[in-house]
């Protein structure tokens, strides 16, 4: 086989035994590497309605064909599980040298389950695999978890993914941390810790093969050199961060957990002033040529990594002003191995319930939109579940659920996990992108926004017809995802169906054709969707936070400007219609067979026929 | 100052009130520009006034107006009494008061006179020799001293200047505004009537000559490389009628060269493709051949919004 190992490496912790088990060829072909390939073995792998922190839940790392290859932006790995936050799907993607590791390790998947009696980290090299005890590392950061198993193992070629202090205690936001790298969102590192898993170790020697070195030597150097193109300008110059400061302008902000959609001072916090006044490096991972990674100077004198995503949760989200604020902040979640977004969301949503009374403890603690000594102190309280920190601990969902009264208005997540820093309300194609995503408000596994900003649609007005902007973005996603390709080398395609089967052959030796490339990409999604309804995915958990839906943004170029009730149901009911879903969202039996899950691979085929007919049944009860 | 920004806290208050005797009829209800001419000088003020007063004589036929209408309790007590009922209706701190029968406002002069108010309680233009009481700015304060003069019957503004602060404005900081002082041009008799509509039909024949060939004045907003690069967030740039986003680029090169070959293409008529253009945040142009309008605000950024 070519590009893949065509093997799996299971690790269950309970009984400390780790099997190898051949990957059909058909599983693969079907659902590529990454994203899709993970999803496929969590359908498979995970119980129906098992706890996200039960053992049994299991805990995937899969690699693609494209890694180890050589072509640009693409050492990335996935981690896929079933989210504490949302109860769905959890989808991440990391990305450097771990993920490299991974592959020459010689396996496509690893799937982790059952829980390690104490704290412990798994060493695999090659072959061999060890559980080792980890009290000692109990905790400390990712990084200096990393560092330290590194030099217990002796061993500079041995690459590190842990969690923090956070995925210790089960915070539902915790990350995966490699290299300074998350998997981030959907609470992958609380999984993790639920299994008294600090770390996995990797060290590994067997190199992949291609189908057709020379041809894909070709390509590299095409995409290597479109990589350095303006296209990617932002991405090299600036980082993500570049985002702040016209997002703000264009009133797409969002600020004070979704108040408003500008901010007062994003000037002081734009990319442009933090690269004038702090920038200290730029990096980038293994393999990549765009090197978007951006580290400024904090007050303490380390670097920070800083992305957009970062910045404006921890700036605008939570009223905070000041970049040397958002940099500690930033330092803080990097420490405990906390999701930047979620963090944000959860404490944003507390300083409004705070300020508007119905969240004592946050008041006592100052905890208020812009106060930065607060807004610091809660974040090691959320990692160490102190205080209030333990109700913020689980999302804002779940507080707000806990907590009761109208503070659930204040809640913004989409299906538990918070939003990213997109106003949907002045963004409307992403508006329905966020509602019907598998994975909760998510900017990376659609990237609808791209409609939004590209004058391709009226980014302020909802239109049934967006339907189909959203899916065809979710497809693409999902084939960038699983391959794996980094999203900001996607500009430099101009044709990326052909292209990328063009790629895909070459390096597997099938003759994939961007017809099947395309089916790939509606295919992973759908199953991801499948997984959703057979944990209990109701039509309602397609939909925004009511406050989009009541309140008009009230400053900026966006002013005035609000969305309905009802122009999301007809967003949704023309995406459903545009995926040839029924009106209710679900999946019908033709369009299965259509995209070939049932047959494509023999152990998933008989799991999602079995939950077809508990789906039809279903809806057989709803007509 | 910017088209359609008003002054804070300032009223424009019109009197009509007076007796048109030489005229013969109302002058306020004289047709100028095919409309009434207290509708035409409204319509001239409303660019700069959220608030404007009209006074006139009690029963005294007026059109509708967007306006406040006061009427002089006391009726011909000449501009003495307009300008002090006018100041009782106004909503505004500064009052501009100017008289129906002057057609030829100007904007810029008017702008000025507040501009020049600082701590005085009246700004009066000072023109060939006499005050221009119907074309100053008066602050509200100045109402008991305007009530005193009633009673007593001083009917004469000028009494009013030797009593409070008063910034006298002369003629030649006047002619850099209105060379021909055009703004104190009233009309009393028809012959006045008459020559008045001869040099409006000339004004107006001039000023849509220079309309149309006066520059169209745009903001570029810069961000991300292209704010960088510039070392610039805005850039104002002046371009001819009719111009398109292609001028603007060009336009922008020639100010900015930095950003030719990286973020304007080489030949200067277009953005590279990483780049993306959206006009007063509305809307996203891809087009480099979409014509601009005056006072358009152009970003340039980034055409990647990934994060």
């Amino acid at each position: 086989m070519h590009g893949f190992h065509g093997r799996l490496l299971h690790i269950d912790l309970n009984r400390a035994t780790a099997s190898w088990q051949d990957l059909e060829e058909s599983r693969l072909r079907a659902f590529l590497g990454g994203i899709g390939l993970g999803t496929s073995l969590l359908y498979d792998y995970a119980p129906p309605g098992v706890e996200p922190f039960a053992p049994a839940n299991p805990l995937i790392f899969t690699s693609a064909p494209l890694v180890g290859t050589g072509l640009t932006t693409t050492a990335k790995f996935a981690v896929v599980t079933k989210s504490p936050l949302t109860g769905f799907i959890a989808d991440s993607l990391s990305s450097s040298y771990f993920a490299l590791e991974l592959k020459r390790i010689g396996l496509d998947g690893l799937v982790i389950t059952g829980r390690a009696p104490s704290m412990a980290y798994i060493f695999i090299h090659n072959d061999d695999v060890e559980i080792r005890r980890a009290d000692h590392l109990a905790g400390k950061s990712p990084t200096e978890t990393e560092s330290l198993i590194r030099s217990e193992l002796n061993s500079s070629s041995v690459r590190v993914a842990a969690i923090g202090k956070a995925g210790e205690n089960r915070v539902c936001f915790a990350t995966i941390s490699n290299e300074g790298r998350h998997a981030g969102r959907g609470g992958v590192g609380a999984v993790m810790g639920s299994k008294n898993l600090k770390a996995i170790a990797l060290c590994g020697s067997r190199e992949s093969r291609v189908a057709d070195p020379d041809g894909v030597a070709t390509i590299a150097d095409s995409l290597r050199q479109r990589s350095l193109s303006s296209l990617t300008d932002k991405y090299r110059s600036i980082g993500t961060v570049a985002n702040l400061a016209v997002f703000n302008r264009l009133g797409s902000l969002p600020a004070r957990n979704f108040q408003q959609s500008t901010f007062d001072d994003a000037e002081a916090l734009s990319g442009e002033t933090l690269t004038e006044n702090s920038f200290s490096r730029r990096h980038g991972c293994a393999s990549c040529t765009i090197r978007c990674e951006r580290l400024f100077k904090s007050l303490n004198g380390e670097e920070q990594r800083l992305e957009y995503e970062t910045l404006f949760a921890l700036g605008p989200l939570c009223g905070i002003k000041d970049p040397a604020v958002v940099l500690r902040a930033a330092q803080l979640c990097d420490f405990y191995g906390l999701d930047t977004i979620s963090t944000g969301g959860t404490l944003s949503w507390a300083m409004e319930c705070g300020e508007k009374g119905l969240l004592p403890e946050a008041n006592k603690l100052g905890l208020r939109f812009g106060q930065p000594d607060a807004f610091l102190a809660a974040i090691p309280a959320v990692a160490r579940r102190e205080g209030v920190g333990a109700l913020l601990a689980e999302g804002s969902r779940r507080a707000a659920h806990e907590l009761g009264g109208e503070s659930s208005y204040w809640a913004m997540h989409v299906k538990g996990l918070e939003l990213p820093g997109y106003e949907p309300r002045s963004l409307k194609t992403m508006a329905l992108g966020l509602a019907v995503s598998p994975r909760g408000a998510c900017h990376n596994r659609s990237g609808a926004y791209e409609a939004d900003f590209s004058g391709e649609v009226d980014r302020l007005r909802a239109d049934p017809a967006r339907g189909s902007l959203v899916a065809a973005s979710e497809d693409f996603a999902a084939v960038l995802d699983s391959l794996i390709i980094c999203k900001f080398l996607r500009k430099c395609f101009s044709n990326f169906y052909g292209e990328g089967a063009e790629l895909l052959s070459k390096v597997s030796g099938w003759d994939c054709s961007s017809t099947e490339l395309r089916r790939i990409g509606e295919r992973i999604h759908t199953l991801k969707k499948l997984f959703n309804v057979r944990e209990g995915w109701k039509p309602t958990d397609d939909w925004l936070p009511e406050r989009l839906l009541s309140e008009t943004l009230p400053t900026g170029v966006a002013r005035g400007i609000g969305l309905t009730s009802n122009e999301l149901r007809e967003m949704i009911q023309g995406y459903y219609q545009a995926r040839e879903w029924t009106q209710n969202g679900l999946v019908p039996q033709v369009k299965l067979r259509e995209l070939g899950i049932v047959s494509s691979v023999s152990s998933l085929g008989s799991r999602v026929s079995g939950q077809l007919e508990a789906q039809d049944s279903k809806l057989e009860t709803a007509k | 100052m910017e088209r359609n920004q008003t002054i804070t806290d300032a009223t424009a208050i019109i009197l009509t009130g007076g007796k048109s005797s030489r005229m013969g009829r109302p002058k306020a209800l004289l047709l100028f520009d095919s409309e009434p001419l207290i509708v035409h000088i409204l319509r001239g003020l409303q660019c700069m006034f959220a608030d404007a007063v009209v006074v006139a004589a009690p029963g005294q036929e007026l059109p509708p107006l967007p306006a406040t209408v006061a009427r002089d309790e006391v009726p011909y007590q000449g501009p003495v009494g307009g300008i002090y009922y006018g100041l009782k209706a106004a909503g505004g701190e500064f009052c501009f008061v100017t008289s129906c029968d002057a057609p030829f406002l100007n904007v810029a002069l008017v702008s000025h006179l507040f501009s020049q108010i600082s701590s005085y309680d009246v700004v009066v233009p000072y023109w060939q020799g006499r005050f221009q009481p119907l074309h100053a700015v008066y602050r509200k304060s100045v109402l008991p001293f305007l009530k005193d003069q009633l009673d007593r019957g001083e009917l004469r503004p000028v009494f009013l200047y030797e009593k409070v602060r008063t910034n006298r404005i002369g003629e030649q900081e006047i002619r850099r505004l209105d060379p021909e002082g055009l703004s104190f041009l009233n009309m009393n008799t028809p012959e006045d009537y008459q020559l008045a509509l001869k040099r409006w039909r000339e004004v107006r024949k001039r000023m849509e000559t220079e309309a149309a060939s006066a520059p169209v004045s745009v903001t570029v907003e810069l961000f991300g490389v292209a704010r960088l690069l510039a070392k610039t967030k805005a850039v104002s740039l002046s371009l001819p009628q009719e111009a398109t986003l292609s001028q603007v680029f060009s336009a922008l090169a020639e100010r900015l060269p930095v950003l030719v070959g990286r973020v304007i293409s080489s030949d200067k008529n277009d953005l590279f493709s990483g780049y993306a253009c959206n006009v007063n945040g509305l809307e996203f142009v891809r087009s480099a051949s979409a014509k601009v309008s005056p006072g358009d605000r152009i970003f340039i950024l980034s055409a990647d919004a990934g994060g």
